[in-house]
């Protein structure tokens, strides 16, 4: 669908990214997995838009993308936000539907899956962690782009949410929807994630399918495994 | 507001209203906006009540002796003391409406999913610097609260100074709210933007201060603050280099704000845009400088000389060369330039004048030779006086010009508009009735929202 080339952040002497690349497949489910402070926010924060990049592009068809068709292919949730903290989650998903130009079709059906009926008329300010987290989700999941970068998907989520937010963004994948999510927790990596691309200091460290990353974790001296937290391991 | 066809691309007045909507909810629910409206009521009372008694008495009201019909303008007797609370509330009150809207978003991460809608950053600015006008025009009905008590005692009424005045504070509030959203969009934190704001106000009034002694291009430059631009309006002066320079610097303001509210364009990039926008800004600032239109609105004509004397001034072609020795802190020549100069550059083509003091407080010139002494010069003929009043100023002109002064007509003379009343029901409205509105509205209308 496109690829990252060479993305590099600099804030002052730290690199927060350093020469980034991966690509990016139609319709699939792409984790961004590393430890705190890889480098996974900036990292969404510079596709997203809302971070100027030092070095590298986003290139699709051969060319690099202008920013306009940047902001046409990706929509950016960033995680620890709270937009319109006054405003109810109703009048949240009109706005954002009108205003970006969403997805209205799918209002009820993302509401019904996510299950925040009951949230509508509360603000966002007033809602728990978890409650955002989702109301959030069903903005990003009502945008129009093709490509959902979600940070922290499942960050607030008990396990029953988790596996349910799971099962739409897996759903919405199928439907042709791209899916790029930022995850630290490995378990819910391994339950949502088609392919992964593990980020540590900012660089990095390994790109493929879990069998993939298995397999790079044994060329380079780790014991053979399937276990994603294992693998992740031996390559970070 | 319902969301338009899907697959299409939004289109911008789509887009736009849809994010005018959005501030105006934002506005609404902002405590700090409920605030300037609460605040508005008494502080308009306190100026409105205690302007409507100092004329009543001026009047005659209560026994006191009536003063001469010049001094019953309501211009000067009522809405300038009663506006001013307009000016107090747009230096310490409508900063903050404006940085918590402008700030708010960035605060709060709404703005990072706002801006990935391809709009601009300068549309995104307009909507907010949009709905905050708005916010202060209805802040601005305490005013005209006042208005209408004014005329239900019988009051006179200018329509057109009256609407300077309001003119001129509304053009304020677009200098307030545009410094705010540019500190708000350059400061990472709201209450910095609040200090940058207040320190600009407070610039604003140094300059003013450094002027009044240093006089020179001190004078002129702080002929463009808001508190002078604001006293220019309450006199019922339009000017229109005014009026333009306070838009270039609104609108610089805003899209100063804008360049700073793209979050994904390099620092070093915006740092450039901004002096660019500022180069650009002085430039026309500059040239504005020398538009010289101005419009005396005023029903005593307080910033004219009668229209005889206008008509004739008018017809002097040779240009006037005044040169002034007195000091920027002498009291002849604020005198001077208020009562004559300034009407002389309104209707004479050419007023060169050319202040020459040793020190800026004049009062260890008064025995230096030629100190007090005002020179006019005209057709190569020069004349001395040292009267600073506009009778004084236009005897020496016409002596230089060999004209016979012209005779004002009785009608022409503004006989005032004296009023005997007691501020009746103003404390009710403005300490009782407008807050307890306020609060009520306040809670409906958030209620309404959720």
């Amino acid at each position: 669908m496109f690829q990252a080339r060479n993305l590099t952040k600099r804030y002052g002497r730290l690199t927060a990214l350093s020469d980034v690349s991966f690509s990016v497949r139609p319709g699939e489910v792409l984790g961004l997995i590393g430890p705190n402070g890889s480098g996974k926010t900036t990292l969404f924060e510079c596709l997203g838009g809302v971070l100027p990049l030092d070095a590298g592009s986003l290139v699709r068809d051969g060319r690099p993308m202008t920013g306009r068709e940047r902001t046409a292919t990706l929509f950016y949730l960033p995680d620890a936000i709270v937009p319109w903290p006054a405003q109810p989650v109703r009048w949240a998903l009109d706005f954002t539907l009108g205003f970006l130009n969403g997805r209205a079709h799918l209002r009820d059906e993302v509401v019904q899956r996510l299950d925040i009926t009951p949230l509508l008329d509360s603000t966002i300010g007033s809602l728990s962690k978890g409650q955002r987290k989702r109301a959030l989700l069903a903005i990003g999941l009502l945008m129009p782009q093709p490509v959902l970068l979600a940070d922290e998907p499942f960050d607030g989520l008990d396990l029953r949410q988790s596996r349910d937010v799971a099962a739409a963004l897996r759903s919405y994948a199928s439907g042709g929807r791209t899916m790029i999510l930022s995850i630290h927790q490995l378990t819910d990596a391994a339950r949502v994630c088609d392919r992964f691309v593990l980020l540590s200091g900012g660089a990095i460290r390994g790109e493929g399918t879990l069998d993939q990353l298995s397999a790079l974790a044994t060329a380079r001296g780790g014991a053979a495994t399937s276990d994603l937290e294992e693998v992740f391991l031996a390559l970070t | 507001m319902r969301s338009r066809k899907e697959g299409t691309a939004p289109s911008a007045v789509s887009s736009f209203s849809w994010l005018v909507a959005k501030e105006y909810r934002e506005l609404v629910s902002s405590r700090a906006w409920w605030v300037l409206l609460l605040a508005m009521g008494p502080l308009v009372g306190v100026t409105f009540i205690s302007a409507v008694r100092t004329y009543g008495e001026a009047s005659g009201l209560n026994g006191t002796t009536a003063g001469v019909g010049e001094a019953f303008s309501p211009l000067i007797g009522i809405w300038a003391p009663t506006f001013s609370a307009c000016e107090v509330a747009a230096v310490f009150l409508l900063p903050f409406v404006a940085i918590r809207l402008v700030a708010g978003d960035r605060q709060s991460g709404a703005l990072k999913i706002e801006m990935q809608h391809p709009m601009s950053a300068f549309a995104r600015m307009s909507a907010k610097a949009i709905v905050l006008l708005a916010g202060w025009l209805v802040a601005s009905l305490a005013p005209l609260a006042a208005v209408a008590l004014w005329k239900s005692y019988g009051g006179s009424v200018y329509a057109p100074e009256l609407a300077t005045v309001a003119f001129g504070h509304v053009l304020n509030a677009c200098l307030t709210i545009a410094l705010a959203c540019a500190a708000a969009a350059v400061t990472e934190h709201p209450s910095t933007a609040a200090i940058l704001t207040l320190s600009a106000t407070v610039g604003t009034w140094i300059l003013n201060f450094v002027a009044a002694v240093e006089g020179g291009i001190w004078e002129r430059a702080a002929g463009y603050t808001p508190p002078a631009m604001v006293a220019g309006f309450q006199h019922g002066l339009i000017r229109l280099d005014v009026v333009l320079i306070a838009s270039v610097f609104a609108m610089a303001g805003l899209a100063l704000a804008a360049v700073w509210l793209r979050l994904g364009v390099p620092v070093r990039r915006r740092v450039r845009e901004s002096i660019a926008l500022g180069a650009l800004a002085t430039g026309v600032v500059f040239a504005c400088a020398f538009v010289s239109p101005s419009w005396d609105t005023s029903e005593s004509r307080t910033n004219s000389f009668p229209e005889a004397d206008e008509a004739v001034l008018g017809r002097i072609r040779a240009p006037l060369r005044i040169e002034v020795h007195l000091a920027p802190e002498d009291p002849r020549r604020a005198d001077l330039d208020r009562k004559a100069i300034a009407k002389l550059r309104r209707v004479m083509p050419v007023v060169q004048v050319q202040y020459i003091s040793a020190t800026s407080i004049g009062l260890f010139e008064q025995t230096a030779p030629h100190y007090g002494e005002i020179w006019y010069e005209l057709g190569g003929r020069r004349e001395m006086s040292r009267v600073t009043t506009a009778e004084g100023a236009l005897e020496t002109i016409y002596d230089l010009a060999g004209i016979t002064p012209p005779i004002e007509k009785d009608e022409d003379i503004f006989r005032g508009h004296p009023l005997a009343v007691a501020p009746k029901g103003a404390a009710a409205v403005f300490y009782g009735i407008w807050p307890a509105f306020i609060v009520v509205s306040a809670f409906l209308i958030r209620r309404r929202q959720i």
